[in-house]
């Protein structure tokens, strides 16, 4: 069931009635009947996966949760062995949890690759699993384990009712490309019992709406563009493949910024408010902010649940104040963040999937952050010395401007089919750009036709507009709401009768990409 | 606004797009099922989904016919017009690509329930043996639910919210469409067949040409298959309850079995053929055309499955008993049910050898005469004489327009070593030189004359000395020898630019002007031609039927023009021996003609290949 599709919209129509009618304490019994459904909807076999994490998270749970409470009730008169003990036995518990859902996923989404890798070095035959691949399942592990990580911190008490965990692990309009929830900020939000909110109605319609205009009228159209160029990227020249790459940019940010606002809308009509994922990437100041504003929930996590637990472990621990020992300045201060950093990108990268390709998308983004971490200095000086101030108009769309490239580039390598095809695209941009092919027929034989570029261009007008807007502050919604009832109409039907007639052609509106991570 | 308010805003929002959106779909209407009020444009409608569309228009315009041809896209190339004259009825051609016998059996029903009916023409092909109920539920290709008997309104419903690209497709083919037929209309509304004005004046040559041309490449490396008759049971069903339907309601029942290529035809086994003609010929006698010698000839095809609309002349021929064309022999059987299953029949070498229905025939063009040849472009009366008499002496014999018109219409015979000689122009030279020559020698000649320029030694209206032409007096002298036929070479689109006002549009040949809109063209092209038809008809008081186009220069699209107009001929300018294929009369279009000027005889001889 797609999210574009009418069936989706039913469903959601559906299920909010029904969910505002029946008794208040069933409510959330609906969601999980509603998130199972929807799971079911696009195929009943990959559900045991999600079954699978979400019976071994709650065990995971429960046994931490026990342990938890038996180290509270230690006197202190026993706790120097025991605690020790304990501390041990929840250390196994959340190691098995990961390991066995981790181990899921590494067999789901990399084993195959792995064993092909491990063949050509080895000469050895390994078996080939060539798995159905679950739906979200790279979402639905990491927020599953995140909760067990919660418990075993003792910052979260377990959840005792499977159902109710069931419905954490699984609820429908975040199992798709996420956010990657946090246990105490959604489950709370699940389980409560909520009349109809007028207001949230209004801005859940108005996400999704926005949602969906990102993607049926932009996403879906640049992204035939990029997968025409990328198709045969050795028959166009430079300027085509920039273009080429440039739309990917565009379809992919629309894609799943779109996706997630229609999840965070659906989510909403139910009375639900979800983590943000986006906070207008385009206004980045630096790869690292990039990260800060691009899939926001995997980036925390992995700051939660990788980038702190490393940095603070033993073995870092040691490797900091070995390097501020031996190595003089800044690189040796921050020598140990430096790698934790390193490590959390290389992660995000792999994470995207099984390829080389991703492996160097992670090393990409590694090394650019931790080599502006340790030249911070110098750009700081650079500036001064170029009389410019830190809060300058000039200096910041420098700095944005300096981030698109660097995410440009970066592009290249996770849309080409191989890694290497997407280093020679790079190559031949920069050294086969024959500019004059952005003004030929090329541009129109990228498979859609100027009427679709110029939607495009106007949607992404008020695209940037509105980003930029809220980039300064401004209260989008609010600023609609005071506007006199006609101008209100025509903001909703507008984009209705665009939707209708802007949606479709010869294109058919694809999967969102995110749900194949 | 309150938020509330704002959700109620927001619900209208959604009835006025909701609306938009049925109002659009009715207005456009892409497959014609509301009638298509506005853009009245069926052949898009019928080419989008010919099941719905066909009745949609049906339920309009059904007082117009009485009888109909229901089949899957070959019958397409069933003519209605010589069965209408045959049977005396007004046929319908209800091709749906892709039907099966339940299709047909449903459309039956819907037609005698619902319109009068005396003639049906059941049109089967061997695909019929394998797919029975296809589950055809796509937009594309299901039956209208008045005929399925299915609800109606999940139907109409279905057509209502189609995706507003449907509309706009149709909107942009609106304001595309041209005279004839593109991909998006393919269909003739009046007839209800495949308006085939463009295919069929594709000129057709040689075999080896032909197989060259990547429409036909097919036939060189035909897809292999293995069928069987899976559905046999249940087309004698259909075809058992169409039957007695007719029977029940007085209607005259036809079935025939459509010609297959023999590759095609190969992908059954004969005793499975044999079992399904037997098998349905049981229920009620059928018209056998699907194997024979036209099986084996891929100039007869449209494509791998589809035969030519000439050989569905054919096919009524037969079943009409009409004699009035060429027909090969062997090609259709009367099969009843007392007649056991054959097989052997669909195991026999139909096939026959080229020279049995193919003749090649070189066509020589000139031009003007002069007893001493003192414009270059001329060629010397002795010169034009010792060609006729070395042509006669090799054993040639001058063929009129009339013999290969005759050869390819009725089969009748050539003589062994067949020649046509032509002119083009009608220059007066033609009479006063060469005429004397031929009528000496007792050959056989064509002239292509410009209708504008009869007569005449100054060129149109002005003061422009030109060769004389000879007059229609001279023309008609001529004719009387019975040796010359006078034929058309335009009434005057082959100008001669130094001698056309400066400034204006000079038409040398029949190709459209730059930057002519094509309704224009067509217009300015046929008038032309009916003017010269009309003129030379008149004068002569012969059958204006062949075109020789000016500088040989043609397109498919003045072709169709002049096919229209009653061309059943034209000739071009490619140096190379024409083909002839009897019962394909596109071999009679853009006959390719040796262009003669000053050579020996010898070199002649030499260029027509000894």
């Amino acid at each position: 069931m797609s999210f574009t599709s009418f069936t989706y919209i039913a469903f959601l129509v559906l299920l909010t009635v029904v969910y505002y009618c029946i008794p208040k304490r069933m409510q959330w019994m609906i969601l999980l009947a509603a998130s199972y459904v929807f799971y079911c909807s696009s195929g009943v076999r990959t559900v045991v996966y999600l079954l699978f994490t979400t019976v071994t998270v709650y065990a995971a749970g429960l046994l931490l949760g026990r342990l938890n409470a038996q180290r509270k009730a230690l006197s202190d008169a026993d706790k120097a062995g025991l605690q020790q003990r304990i501390r041990h036995r929840k250390k196994a518990v959340v190691a098995a949890a990961c390991v066995l859902n981790f181990g899921m996923l590494f067999l789901l989404k990399y084993w195959d690759y792995t064993a092909g890798l491990l063949d050509r070095a080895l000469g050895t035959a390994l078996p080939r699993l060539d798995l159905l691949m679950p739906l979200g399942v790279s979402f639905f592990v990491f927020q599953s384990v995140g909760y067990v990580i919660d418990v075993y911190r003792g910052k979260q008490e377990p959840q005792r009712n499977l159902a109710k965990l069931a419905l954490f692990t699984s609820f429908f309009p975040q199992i798709i490309q996420g956010p990657i929830s946090r246990y105490h900020q959604l489950a709370p939000q699940l389980f409560a019992r909520r009349s109809v909110d007028y207001e949230q109605l209004r801005a859940g319609i108005q996400l999704i709406l926005w949602g969906f205009f990102k993607k049926l009228l932009i996403a879906e159209r640049v992204g035939v563009v990029a997968d025409t160029v990328y198709t045969s990227p050795s028959s166009y020249p430079g300027s085509i493949l920039a273009l080429g790459t440039l739309a990917y940019c565009i379809q992919l940010y629309c894609d799943f910024s779109g996706g997630i606002d229609i999840t965070r809308g659906t989510a909403q009509m139910l009375g639900i408010e979800m983590t943000e994922n986006f906070r207008r990437p385009l206004f980045a100041h630096s790869l690292a902010d990039f990260w800060r504003r691009w899939h926001i929930t995997l980036g925390s996590w992995m700051r939660d649940y990788v980038f702190y637990p490393l940095s603070l472990s033993r073995p870092f621990g040691r490797l900091g104040r070995w390097s501020r020992k031996h190595i003089k300045g800044k690189a040796g201060k921050i020598l140990a963040t430096s790698l934790a950093t390193f490590v959390v990108y290389l992660l995000i990268g792999i994470w995207h999937g099984s390829s080389l390709k991703y492996i160097f998308f992670g090393f990409y983004n590694g090394i650019i952050i931790t080599t502006s971490l340790l030249l911070e200095a110098t750009f700081v000086s650079w500036r001064a010395r170029l009389r410019m101030e830190e809060h300058s108009r000039a200096w910041s769309l420098f700095r944005i401007a300096r981030t698109c490239v660097i995410v440009f580039i970066g592009r290249y390598i996770t849309r080409a089919p191989r890694l290497l095809t997407g280093l020679a695209m790079l190559w031949n941009t920069v050294t086969d750009f024959q500019p004059a092919a952005l003004l030929s027929d090329t541009v129109l034989s990228l498979g859609i036709g100027w009427t679709d570029y110029l939607i495009v261009a106007l949607a992404s007008a008020v695209l940037v507009a509105v980003e930029y807007a809220q980039e300064r502050g401004v209260h989008i919604r609010q600023w609609l709401a005071a506007r006199p009832p006609a101008v209100q109409f025509a903001a909703v039907l507008l984009p209705l009768l665009l939707l209708l007639f802007g949606t479709g052609g010869d294109y058919v509106p694809a999967q969102f990409i995110y749900a194949q991570f | 606004m309150t938020a509330k308010k704002w959700l109620v805003m927001f619900v209208a929002a959604l009835a006025v797009t909701v609306a938009v959106w049925a109002g659009f779909n009715v207005a456009t209407d892409p497959y014609g099922v509301f009638g298509d009020r506005l853009l009245d444009f069926y052949s898009y409608d019928m080419t989008r989904n010919p099941r719905v569309a066909k009745i949609a228009w049906l339920d309009e315009h059904h007082d117009a016919y009485d009888s109909y041809i229901l089949g899957c896209s070959g019958s397409s190339s069933i003519p209605t017009e010589p069965l209408n004259e045959a049977l005396d009825a007004s046929f319908y051609n209800m091709i749906m690509y892709g039907a099966d016998l339940l299709d047909l059996e449903q459309m039956a029903d819907y037609l005698v329930e619902n319109y009068e009916v005396k003639n049906l023409v059941v049109s089967l092909y061997v695909d019929n043996a394998v797919l029975y109920d296809v589950g055809e539920d796509s937009l594309d290709s299901r039956m209208h639910a008045k005929v399925s008997k299915k609800p109606l309104l999940p139907f109409y419903l279905d057509y209502l919210f189609l995706n507003p690209t449907y509309g706009i497709e149709k909107l942009k083919a609106y304001f595309t469409d041209t005279e004839m037929p593109q991909t998006f209309d393919v269909f003739d509304v009046e007839t209800g067949a495949y308006d085939k004005r463009l295919r069929d004046v594709e000129p057709i040559g040689s075999l080896e040409e032909y197989v060259q041309r990547e429409a036909y490449q097919v036939f060189t490396d035909y897809p292999e298959a293995q069928y069987g008759v899976y559905q046999t049971e249940n087309c004698v069903k259909s075809l058992t309850a169409i039957r007695d339907l007719c029977e029940e309601h007085g209607i005259n029942l036809i079935v025939v079995n459509n010609p297959c290529y023999v590759d095609y035809l190969r992908h059954f086994s004969s005793e499975g053929l044999a079992q399904f003609v037997h098998a349905l010929s049981e229920v009620t006698p059928i018209w056998d055309f699907s194997y024979s010698s036209i099986s084996y000839e891929p100039r007869y095809w449209y494509d791998a499955t589809h035969f030519r609309n000439s050989v569905g002349e054919m096919m009524v021929d037969v079943i009409t008993g009409g004699d009035s064309i060429y027909v090969p022999d062997g090609f259709g059987r009367y099969v009843t049910g007392d007649m056991p299953a054959d097989s052997a029949y669909f195991e026999q070498d139909c096939s026959q050898p080229e020279s049995a229905y193919t003749a090649s025939v070189p066509v020589l063009m000139y031009h003007h005469l002069s007893d001493n040849g003192e414009d270059t472009s001329d060629i010397r009366t002795e010169v034009f004489r010792s060609h006729m008499e070395a042509l006669k002496a090799a054993g040639y014999q001058t063929v009129s327009l009339e013999d290969l018109y005759n050869y390819v219409w009725y089969g009748t015979p050539l003589p062994e070593k067949p020649i046509a000689i032509t002119f083009d122009d009608g220059y007066a030279s033609n009479y006063e030189l060469a005429y004397p020559i031929l009528k000496e020698l007792d050959m056989k000649a064509a002239i292509f004359v410009i209708g504008v320029s009869v007569g005449k030694d100054t060129y149109k209206d002005t003061d422009f000395a030109m060769t004389p032409h000879f007059s229609w007096e001279q023309a008609n002298e001529m004719l009387a020898s019975g040796l010359i036929t006078v034929q058309t070479h335009t009434y005057d689109f082959h100008q001669w630019p130094p001698f056309e006002p400066e400034g204006s549009a000079v038409r040398e040949n029949v190709l459209p002007l730059e930057g002519e809109s094509e309704q224009s063209y067509i217009q300015a092209f046929s008038d032309d031609l009916s003017r010269a038809r009309q003129e030379l008809e008149q004068a002569t008081g012969t059958r204006c039927y062949a075109l020789a186009y000016p500088e040989g220069q043609s397109t498919l699209l003045s072709g169709a023009v002049a096919a229209q107009a009653g061309i059943q001929m034209t000739f071009g300018t490619v140096p190379q021996t024409s083909t002839l294929v009897k019962g394909l009369p596109q071999s009679l279009l853009n006959i390719p003609r040796y262009g003669i000027d000053d050579i020996t005889a010898e070199e002649l001889l030499q260029q027509l290949g000894g």
